[in-house]
């Protein structure tokens, strides 16, 4: 492999179609660019393997992922009908974190997880709690939407509980705050720019009331 | 608003002939001598060059740059001085 010099033409040039590079005619004069373009291409085809970023991107999943096994298998346990429990659980603790932790975003994962292992037992009873303080809840509309859907459906989200958990993992694997909470931040301040304007409007128009 | 410099207006805007490779844009006296020194001692060749890579932009540049020794300016100073001219010439 670092023999290129003594590669004939005919090898450089299938070695450069094999490496997706684009080149010309092979002379005296291209040759010595081109065995460079192979030696850079073959040096960046071998460093993905050995490279430790890809670990620790797979090693942050399995983080996740693990905060979330440890969470539904407590709950599993207690029945089948308590399947579509772990799904729906996290997500409506999830959204009262949202409302008590509005900034500190990153911590309400942690948070989250630190919790569910707590309120284990308790979980049956926060169905009620959490279903009569949906209406309390203003802000996470979309969310609860979510939640009254999973609710009405718990054999689908069970089914694919863990996958849809996994799912959610894979996807959101970038992210430490889910999509859809980013959108419905972004909407809150939107509207709350928007009654602002509306509100400096009316106080612009009315000096021209009281002059005239 | 045009960023180019004189030496590549006036470059682009006739045939090359016989010019010397100092008339590239981006190619002093330093870099000149040294393309020189590898036989492109017209403009022309080092046009036969670019065109040799296919009037590639990117691998032009590069290889000027393991050639002469030119830095990223002067290099894709020159080769967009040459492209200009292939596509008002060639």
């Amino acid at each position: 492999m670092a023999a290129l010099r003594n590669k004939s033409d005919q090898e450089i040039k299938d070695l450069l179609n094999e490496y997706g590079i684009k080149h010309g005619p092979l002379v005296d004069t291209t040759r010595p660019l081109y065995e460079k373009k192979l030696k850079e291409a073959m040096a960046k085809a071998k460093v993905p393997v050995t490279k430790p970023s890809p670990d620790r991107t797979f090693y942050r999943e399995d983080q996740e992922e693990v905060t979330y096994v440890t969470y539904q298998t407590p709950v599993r346990s207690e029945g089948p009908s308590g399947d579509g429990k772990p799904y729906m659980r996290s997500r409506p603790e999830y959204s009262e974190r949202d409302r008590v932790d509005d900034k500190p975003y990153s911590r309400s994962r942690p948070e989250y997880s630190e919790r569910d292992r707590v309120d284990d037992k308790l979980y049956s009873r926060s169905r009620p709690e959490y279903s009569s303080g949906r209406p309390y809840v203003d802000e996470p509309h979309v969310y609860n939407t979510l939640s009254s859907s999973s609710y009405s459906k718990p054999t689908p989200v069970v089914k694919s509980g863990g996958g849809v958990v996994k799912k959610e993992n894979t996807t959101s694997s970038g992210r430490l705050i889910p999509l859809w909470i980013q959108f419905l931040v972004f909407l809150i301040l939107a509207g709350f720019l928007y009654f602002i304007f509306t509100n400096m409007e009316s106080a612009e128009s009315s000096p021209f009331n009281r002059i005239q | 608003m045009s960023t180019t410099s004189q030496k590549h207006r006036d470059f682009v805007a006739e045939p090359m002939g016989d010019k010397p490779v100092t008339a590239l844009s981006g190619i002093g006296e330093v870099l000149g001598k040294k393309l020189e020194e590898q036989g492109f001692d017209r403009a022309f060749v080092v046009l036969g060059q670019y065109l040799l890579l296919r009037k590639d932009g990117e691998l032009f540049t590069e290889w000027l740059k393991d050639t002469s020794g030119a830095n990223t300016r002067n290099a894709t100073s020159c080769s967009q001085c040459l492209r200009e001219w292939c596509d008002a010439f060639l």
